[in-house]
């Protein structure tokens, strides 16, 4: 039996070891329990590329193209994740990139272009189309590109289901922060105490550029603090993903009704390790007053809480694959859209570990490029 | 005067001063609202905390009904759990941005008091309170400015009142404050206007609410803390009920006992939960050696009920609330001996848990008092806390009393705007802070725990939680009351975890055998009261300044 170590209990090494641990290794996975993406984010599945981002970047755009095939793997994977959880209230309604002037959307159609020949199932619809299909949108809304490949699910019932089949297959949760990993045919985790293994993977997120510079990568993790708003439950209306394709905003509703809004607007670092992120007064006021000029259905709600969390986006791609040639000492960290990502990129990650088929080839995402 | 509105179409005609939550009380009607699992709900904190008792007002969702003044015509519906996404009307609230020398927030004893204090040293004072007439919870003003004050506690709330307005004090009333940052930089909604106030001192006067009893049907209509019961009768002259019971700890229970007698209620039963005073002699001596007047008028007060043929149930306790037809049964235990009672109302409390949310948001130190399982806030002998410039005065510090809160309020005030401070003020400060001492100690009693409640018990009223689902989030070992947050949704609704959160910081601490402290309890978070998108929406216009 195979004694495998998950350094990071998120989303990533929890697939990791779920897929583990239904290959019959032994799997302990040890965290330091702070500030996980996985228990900040809003439950977004990304798919389509951000038109600003590609707009500002057109250089990037090659780049940002060849990642398409990763995202549709990993909505499959979710929706795998879905029925093997017994249901996480995973929608794929689509997502909807809104336009409010002939150029967003002339943009977006271009876009949309390049995305077909990725494999995507995109649309543009025209305001006539796009205000039937979402009625309780503004009406300075001109159009929008539909993606079906997009959708959403509730964090927090993933979150606790998958808890729930990971203690069903016995993986061992351990409290403790890594500082350091001796690679090695055998290696060896240090933290309050050793932990030795026959693998080792680093799912840490944000704690992985810590760990990296021991094995010879030169990989920074910095931690990027992102602020969340949700409102009371409302009617369940908004049924798909939406997104801007000029400003930072994603907003949906959950099934329970409530309304997240988010976008990529910044919280503060927090002072102290153990806190969470602070709240900025312009973040709360600025991402929640866009919402409500997009759907102005929602005013009518109360916002409830706000929250802030840290998102790891590294270079933007992933990183899956052995410290080095040869190496037991295994990264699994999605990037950007990081909780889409996070299954596809825990499963090929463990998969590369235990000497099983990864589900996607990893080339483009060795480690290698963090070679110091 | 009167208004007329209707409530699901039937009309209600009312005092021109009432809130909704009165003249639907004063109208029979108990439900106000239904949640997710179509449970009926309604008035339980009388005072905007729990926000359990929305109901919609003319097509706006969601809208307070302790907290939303009647007004002529208006629609009233009970609530649903989720509202259609109907645009709402629009609405001018006008963004102002405010720099005052000294805010205070809170009209009560201790906010008047620092106001005033402040305002004669010569400052520019601006205090805030979400009430329409301030006050605060002892001196529960009337509505009706024009009624005459129902006794001495209110006419002399409604002098401090006017000392504080003839010192020049800005009175902003039914403005309420939902965000706290840095700087300290305040933000807060009236009917009118959104306001972000930039002081250069800060003092905080928010008061405490009421410790409830989890019990299982404490979620039912009809059932609501004291201070609810308190406030329907001090201030809109409406009984809770006919038959009221009442449940609780302390002496603010046989006072509300008295009040509500004298305004016609009958008293089924008024169960205490510490043993007669008869037993405690030395605390009684002690009290009535620091303050004869106040322990005078506590006996007056029991006098007075036993005149009224209302006897004190000592070592009682609740355990059950159940529906039945139109009212209400508890049982409960009085010297270990279960009884059972029928009643209209059943009134809870169980203590107080300090509104210390706005000095926790901003960083102010805080330790847990385990003699009244709450924390308080760290403070100076100006009752300056850790962070400079902000100041904490009253029952928002932890439990002390109306008198300690005003002496308090006039050493914050005094000390924010420079000026040196009293040693009478100390002396009296002592003198109060002994009498509670001695007070809660005649009172003192065991109560149960959260964790021996019965598994059907809502231990999170807002999200429906049962102690049962608590329990099995529990056998996970989580590490941190975030962790159980997020698996169970305990502390996730409307009123931000007031309830629950002590309740489920006390069990988590006592599993881990670890003290109690700041960071066992949820992290505070903008917003600490639910707040309209429109406001929001008003507030943006107010974000020209570079943070
Ligand atoms: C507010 C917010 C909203 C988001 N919304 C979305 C969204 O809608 N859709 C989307 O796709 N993505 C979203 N993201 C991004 C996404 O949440 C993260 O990228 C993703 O959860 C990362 O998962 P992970 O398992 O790789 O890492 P994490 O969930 O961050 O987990 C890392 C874990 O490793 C632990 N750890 C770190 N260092 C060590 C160490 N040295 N020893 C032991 N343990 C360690 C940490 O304590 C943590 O528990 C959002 C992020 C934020 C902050
Ligand atoms: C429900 C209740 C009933 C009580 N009844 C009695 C009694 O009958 N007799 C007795 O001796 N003691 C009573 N007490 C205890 C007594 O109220 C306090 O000792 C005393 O009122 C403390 O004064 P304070 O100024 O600290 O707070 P309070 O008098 O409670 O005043 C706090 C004020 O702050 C305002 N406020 C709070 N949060 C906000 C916000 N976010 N935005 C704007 N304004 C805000 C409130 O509206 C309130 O007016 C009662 C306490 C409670 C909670
Ligand atoms: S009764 Fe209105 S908020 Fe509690």
């Amino acid at each position: 039996m195979t004694d495998l170590l998950i350094i990071g209990g998120g989303i990533t090494g929890q697939v990791a070891a779920l897929v583990a641990a239904e290959a019959g290794a032994r799997v302990t996975i040890v965290d330091a329990q702070r500030n996980a993406g996985s228990h900040a984010n809003a439950g977004s599945l990304h798919v389509q590329m951000q038109s600003r981002f590609l707009r500002l970047n057109p250089h990037l755009a090659d780049n940002l193209e060849s990642s398409l095939p990763l995202y549709l793997a990993a909505v499959g994977e979710w929706e795998a994740l879905d029925a093997r959880l017994g249901g996480v209230e995973l929608t794929r309604e689509g997502g909807l990139m809104l336009a409010e002037t002939p150029a967003q959307l002339e943009f977006l159609h271009e876009k949309a272009g390049r995305e077909a020949r990725k494999g995507l199932d995109v649309e543009i619809l025209n305001r006539d189309a796009l205000h039937a299909l979402a009625p309780w949108l503004s009406e300075q809304i001109a159009g929008a590109e539909l993606c079906r490949n997009e959708g959403k699910l509730n964090p927090l019932v993933a979150n606790r289901k998958m808890r729930a089949a990971l203690d069903a297959l016995g993986v061992r949760h351990v409290h403790d922060r890594i500082t350091g990993i001796e690679d090695g045919p055998h290696p060896v985790a240090h933290g309050a105490r050793a932990y030795a293994a026959d693998a080792i993977l680093i799912a840490a997120a944000w704690g992985a550029g810590a760990l990296a510079g021991r094995l010879g990568l030169n990989l920074s993790t910095p931690p990027e603090p992102l602020h969340m708003n949700i409102t009371e439950a409302g009617e369940y209306r908004i049924h798909h993903l939406v997104q801007h394709a000029e400003r930072p905003i994603t907003l949906k509703q959950f099934r329970s009704g409530q309304v997240v809004i988010g976008g990529g607007w910044e919280a503060r670092t927090a002072t102290a390790d153990r806190q969470a992120p602070g709240i900025r007064k312009t973040s709360l006021l600025g991402n929640v007053a866009l919402a409500a000029q997009i759907a102005p259905g929602i005013g009518g709600l109360r916002v409830l809480r706000t929250w802030a969390g840290y998102n790891t986006p590294v270079d933007g791609k992933s990183t899956i694959g052995p410290a080095s040639h040869g190496s037991r000492v295994f990264f699994a960290l999605p990037g950007d859209a990081g909780y889409t990502l996070g299954p596809i990129t825990g499963r090929t990650a463990v998969s590369l570990a235990l000497g099983l088929t990864p589900p996607v080839d990893p080339a483009p995402y060795a480690p290698a490029r963090w070679r110091a | 005067m009167t208004r007329r509105f209707t409530f699901d179409g039937q009309e209600i005609t009312c005092a021109s001063t009432d809130v909704v939550a009165a003249a639907l009380t004063a109208a029979g009607h108990r439900a106000f609202r239904q949640t997710d699992t179509e449970a009926k709900r309604g008035i339980f904190c009388g005072m905007g905390v729990c926000q359990d008792c929305l109901v919609t007002v003319d097509g706006q969702p969601n809208q307070r009904a302790c907290m939303t003044p009647v007004r002529e015509g208006m629609k009233v519906e009970t609530q649903v759990a989720r509202p259609p996404l109907t645009p709402p009307a629009p609405r001018s609230l006008t963004p102002k941005r405010l720099t005052p020398e000294v805010l205070v927030i809170g009209g009560g004893a201790g906010g008047l008091s620092a106001a005033i204090a402040a305002r004669d040293a010569g400052a520019e004072v601006v205090l805030l309170d979400e009430r329409k007439v301030p006050g605060g919870q002892y001196f529960k003003q009337s509505a009706d400015t024009q009624k005459a004050p129902l006794d001495p506690q209110q006419s002399e709330g409604r002098e401090l009142q006017r000392r504080a307005r003839e010192a020049g004090v800005t009175l902003l009333s039914q403005t309420e404050v939902w965000g706290a940052f840095d700087g300290p930089e305040i933000m807060a909604t009236s009917p009118e206007a959104v306001y972000a106030i930039a002081p250069d001192r800060l003092i905080v006067a928010t008061g405490a609410y009421e410790r409830p009893a989890m019990i299982p049907g404490w979620t039912l209509p009809g059932v609501m803390t004291v201070g609810a019961a308190q406030t329907l009768w001090r201030s809109y002259r409406t009984l809770p009920g006919k038959r009221v019971a009442l449940f609780g700890n302390g002496p603010l229970v046989a006072q509300v006992a008295q009040e509500l007698t004298a305004g016609g209620a009958e008293i089924v039963v008024l169960a205490e939960a510490a043993p007669a005073p008869a037993t405690r002699p030395f605390a009684a001596l002690d009290m009535a050696r620091r303050d004869t007047g106040l322990t005078r008028k506590g006996f007056t007060m029991l006098a007075r009920l036993r005149r009224y043929g209302v006897r004190v149930t000592h070592d009682a306790l609740p355990h059950a609330i159940h529906a039945q037809n139109s009212a209400l049964m508890v049982e409960y235990s009085a010297r270990g001996r279960p009884a059972q009672v029928e009643a209209d109302a059943v009134l809870l409390n169980y203590g107080f848990q300090p509104s210390n949310e706005i000095l926790r948001l901003l960083g102010c130190d805080m330790t847990y008092d385990a003699r009244f399982d709450h924390l308080r806030v760290t403070r100076s002998s100006t009752c300056e806390t850790t962070v400079p410039g902000v100041y904490a005065v009253g029952d928002c510090c932890g439990l002390g009393g109306a008198p300690a809160a005003m002496v308090e309020g006039h050493i914050a005030g005094r000390a924010a705007t420079g000026a040196s401070s009293r040693p009478d003020d100390d002396s009296a400060l002592r003198r109060h802070r002994g009498f509670q001492d001695a007070l809660w100690r005649l009172y003192s009693a065991r109560l149960p725990l959260p964790e021996e409640a019965a598994p059907e018990t809502h231990i999170c009223r807002c999200e429906e939680v049962t102690k049962a689902q608590l329990d099995a989030a529990l056998t996970d070992d989580p590490t941190d009351i975030g962790a159980l947050k997020r698996a169970t949704r305990i502390g996730m609704g409307r009123c931000q975890g007031r309830y629950c959160a002590p309740a489920v910081a006390g069990i988590m601490a006592r599993r881990q055998g670890l003290p109690l402290e700041d960071l066992s309890y949820f992290a505070p978070r903008v917003p600490i009261k639910p707040v309209d998108i429109a406001a929001i929406t008003a507030a943006e216009a107010l974000l020209d300044d570079p943070e």
